[in-house]
């Protein structure tokens, strides 16, 4: 059933391989995929990974640094897989122990693991153990309860048997009831004969009847009738009253209180009901006024956790502090010595840690998921010694986010200008977004940089919504232009905008100038497009069908540093428009990412993480205000310390 | 006579000074007086050993193998420690393992295999780069004409950092897969890259600075005004062909030969 398993270290060594009877494919591609997309991008925290037609689980044994793969089909669902690796791994752990634990690669490179019987072993346990169970069979009556008790038992008396008839029937709470209650009678009237051999030997066949019918009843209601069965029968059969309302009277008089206000008496079991009533908003509003949307359960659940916290933080130093000796060697054996970390050794670290990030502005769920990713990658290592828990987890947390912001591919744009421009076509830049982060600023500051290094430049203003969009652009160009002459660069402006005004078709604003800036030989066309809600669909597919059409080189999302768990939501919608609305099977997605406002955040630059994590894509320039200077490259260790500072 | 006088008038100051210090020293107890000296040995023996600490530490005894992702570091590893093939997938850490080289003075130096992924390069290579006397930079030949440009910007950003262009390692270009028929030779590759660099070092010193105002590197390759040649370098960078997986396929040989002798020679 399975396509492969693979056991292999991190450093990249196969150790041992099997590969299922009749698979042909190699699965180093497969597993390479795995590892880049999910291992390499912190995404670890679920462990299964689908790859085209093959569905992946995976296993990371951290103690000796070796990784577990198993593949199987997609179509199939194999319930014994996930118990099936932690066997393998295991098993694999005790026979090998003795090679693993010797450090240097050269144990690897000279064992040859031999693992193949183990394991045909183990799958045809965990095969076994999977395969559907076998219908149980009926139990026959001589092993049933019921033979077991005396026949006087089961019979009960006729006052509480028709009580509880009757209770079944009035407690019906759906109209479905009263049918099977029809179907019932019918059936058992014309039946009514051969209902003889039921074991019921005491109860004539009507009572047997009733006995089953109100046991199916009380089957099919359920809890309602043990409820219903506490009030007295006897009540039920009554007219059906007229309901009597508390506060309404008969006439109006009674709702005049103008008299009333005066006098205790008469009133007085109403005022106090209603001083009640009134009583309990009257003492939540003591003191500062709530803030909006201030849930009290949150703080409860907040309070409850802190209190747990605490509790759980003091019996440990008590311990410390009480047994002074025998503490004392306790807390030195926690530093030194090899010690492996469990789940809930890392837990408290974890979640100070999650508390931390999202601080510092990092999305909720990107925090979590981010947290069990580190969370996975330490389980069962073993630390060195004289290092606590909390150091081991901060400093793995601090190896994933650099990892996270480096680029997975380079990033140098002034390189792949020039290529285009050796094959004479200009190199397309679009810059999309939603309202108000700061395309069009952002968009003069990069022409800004591309003229010094001696480009020349197309804007093409197809922001056709927004009042003043194009007059923006335009003393952009004019100012860039007076900044450098085109006397300075052989007699050509070195900006120049290209518009049709407002209202117009963006996406054939946007081809009019590619092809405009392909006749000029302008070497960059920088498009802005005009703000947009990532909800709102029908922009969402004009902004799609733009970049689809005209295929630009770069897909630059613009989004500024202040936003915080909204990120995630714009970028996921934004790449889920851009993929739906792409006619071929390659759509072109977010390339890279613009942000924003970056001087406005002191060091809550959590914005970047989230950005990068959700889309995998590089940051690749950084508006640190709003001057043509203001634009820098990301540094990932100056971002990462300034997170993971106190 | 007045010479001998001045001489001795200059030996005169110090006279009564010495003689004081031999009576005070005479003095004293014995015992004590070996304590302080044994006590200035101590301290100056403490100092010579640190001393050798220190100059060992900077001795460079790794040989690193870096490269661009799929380039065939892990199987090169495992070439050169056991001769056997190994199924490799991509690395996400590094591993090493003591390299005995093939020469008569049988030189031991580790040898480290570094993680090629984007994501991972720059922290491994900023992790090892200051212990590493040689540097192996493992180029796919087969797939060169499509990462050309990626090749040359990871080894310009290589020969542009601070640490390695002052320990100046050797530097050996292994182009690697020649098995393959369509490898481009040692060569080529050499005259692509220098090409590739000539570009890169005007493009990159433009490049912006980070947002926290530390500018990139400022070191300028080779000599401005002319085409950029590897040997206008003060580091030694040496091409050569290899083949990890060996023409034969998995059972045989690697075709490693050139790569040992040059390992050799270091």
């Amino acid at each position: 059933m399975l396509d492969f398993f693979t056991i292999f270290s991190k450093g990249g060594i196969v150790l041992w391989c099997f590969q299922g009877a009749g698979v042909t494919e190699s699965f180093t591609g497969p597993v390479n995929a795995l590892i880049r997309s999910v291992i390499l991008q912190e995404r670890s925290g679920n462990n299964s990974f689908t790859h085209e037609s093959l569905s992946l689980k995976y296993k990371l044994d951290n103690e000796f640094e070796l990784i577990f793969v198993v593949g199987f089909q997609k179509i199939l669902t194999l319930t014994y897989v996930d118990k099936f690796i932690d066997d393998v791994q295991l098993h694999f752990r005790d026979r090998y122990k003795n090679e693993l634990d010797k450090k240097g690669a050269l144990k690897l490179l000279n064992n040859n693991f031999e693992f193949e019987d183990d394991f045909k072993i183990l799958l045809r346990e965990a095969e076994e153990s999977g395969k559907a169970r076998s219908p149980v069979t009926m139990r026959s009556f001589k092993e049933s309860e019921k033979s077991q008790k005396t026949v006087k038992s089961m019979i009960e008396t006729k006052g509480g048997d028709k009580g509880k008839e009757q209770g079944g029937k009035k407690t019906k709470n759906t109209k479905k009831d009263a049918e099977p209650v029809k179907g019932d009678q019918g059936r058992t009237s014309s039946s009514g004969q051969k209902m003889v051999e039921n074991g019921n030997q005491g109860l004539t066949p009507e009572e047997a009847m009733q006995k089953k019918r109100e046991e199916f009843f009380r089957r099919r209601v359920g809890p309602t009738e043990k409820n219903s069965k506490s009030p007295k029968p006897s009540q039920k059969p009554r007219g059906k009253q007229m309901r009597v309302w508390d506060m309404g009277g008969s006439s109006t008089k009674d709702l005049d209180y103008s008299e009333r206000n005066g006098d205790g008496s008469t009133n007085g079991g109403e005022q106090n009901q209603e001083a009640q009533t009134e009583g309990i908003q009257l003492r939540s509003m003591e003191g500062d006024l709530l803030p909006v949307d201030y849930d009290s359960s949150e703080e409860e659940d907040m309070e409850e956790e802190e209190e747990k916290v605490v509790a759980g933080e003091i019996p440990k130093p008590g311990s410390k502090k009480g047994s002074s000796f025998g503490g004392m060697f306790g807390m030195l054996k926690g530093l030194v010595g090899s010690k492996s970390l469990t789940r809930d050794d890392m837990e408290s670290a974890l979640d100070k840690m999650r508390d931390h990030l999202i601080a510092k502005n990092v999305a909720a769920d990107i925090a979590s998921q981010l947290c069990d990713s580190v969370a996975k990658k330490l389980e069962g290592k073993v630390m060195g010694t004289f290092t606590t828990v909390t150091s081991t987890v901060k400093q793995a947390l601090q190896d994933s986010l650099v990892q996270i912001l480096q680029p997975k591919r380079r990033v140098d744009i002034l390189r792949d200008v020039m290529e285009a421009q050796s094959q004479r076509r200009p190199f397309v830049i679009t810059f999309c977004g939603v309202n108000g982060v700061g395309k069009s600023t952002n968009l003069a500051k990069i022409s800004f940089w591309l003229i010094e290094n001696g480009f020349t430049v197309l804007i093409a203003a197809c922001d056709t919504f927004r009042a003043g969009a194009v007059e923006q652009l335009r003393t952009h160009q004019r100012r860039l232009n007076s900044l450098h002459p085109p006397e300075q660069h052989r007699g050509r402006p070195v900006v120049q905008l290209y518009e049709k005004g407002y209202g117009k078709d963006a996406a054939g604003i946007a081809m009019e100038a590619i092809a405009y800036a392909r006749n000029q030989g302008f070497d960059v066309v920088l498009v802005d497009t005009a703000g947009r809600m990532q909800d709102n669909a029908p922009l969402m597919t004009a902004l799609a069908k733009l970049i689809a059409v005209n295929m630009p080189d770069l897909v630059l999302f613009v989004g500024e540093a202040l936003v915080g768990n909204e990120a995630v939501d714009q970028l996921v919608k934004f790449n889920q428009a851009l993929a739906d609305h792409s006619m071929s099977d390659k759509p072109r997605l977010i390339d890279g990412i613009v942000l924003t406002k970056f001087d406005t955040i002191d060091d809550k630059v959590g914005a970047a993480i989230s950005m990068t994590y959700i889309t995998g894509q590089p940051i690749v320039f950084v508006g640190t205000g709003q001057t043509y200077n203001d634009l820098r490259s990301l540094n990932a260790r100056a971002v990462v310390s300034a997170l993971m500072k106190a | 006579m007045g010479e001998k006088a001045d001489v001795q008038m200059a030996q005169n100051p110090f006279e009564p000074y010495v003689e004081s210090l031999r009576q005070q020293l005479e003095e004293q107890d014995p015992v004590f007086l070996i304590g302080v000296v044994v006590a200035l040995a101590v301290v100056i023996i403490t100092f010579v050993f640190l001393k050798y600490f220190l100059t060992s530490k900077t001795v460079r005894s790794a040989v690193l193998l870096v490269g661009l992702c799929d380039s065939g570091k892990t199987l090169l590893f495992s070439r050169l420690l056991s001769g056997k093939f190994k199924r490799t997938q991509t690395s996400i850490t590094d591993s090493s393992a003591p390299y005995k080289a093939k020469n008569d003075r049988g030189s031991t130096w580790t040898l480290i295999d570094l993680p090629g992924h984007d994501s991972l390069r720059p922290q491994y290579l900023e992790k090892f780069k200051s212990a590493a006397r040689a540097i192996v930079f493992v180029v796919d030949s087969a797939i060169f004409q499509k990462e050309v440009r990626d090749v040359a910007e990871f080894l310009y950003n290589l020969l542009t950092d601070p640490v390695i262009s002052r320990n100046t390692p050797a530097v050996l270009v292994a182009c690697n897969k020649q098995d393959v028929t369509m490898a481009k030779s040692a060569k080529l590759i050499q005259q692509q890259l220098e090409k590739e660099l000539n570009t890169l070092r005007v493009t990159r010193s433009a490049a912006l600075s980070s947002q926290d105002g530390s500018v990139g590197r400022s070191l300028y390759l080779g000599r401005k005004g002319k085409d950029f040649e590897f040997s206008q370098l003060p580091l030694k960078v040496e091409f050569l062909e290899c083949s990890a997986r060996g023409s034969k396929g998995e059972e045989g040989d690697a075709d490693v030969e050139k790569l040992e002798r040059s390992l050799a020679k270091l």
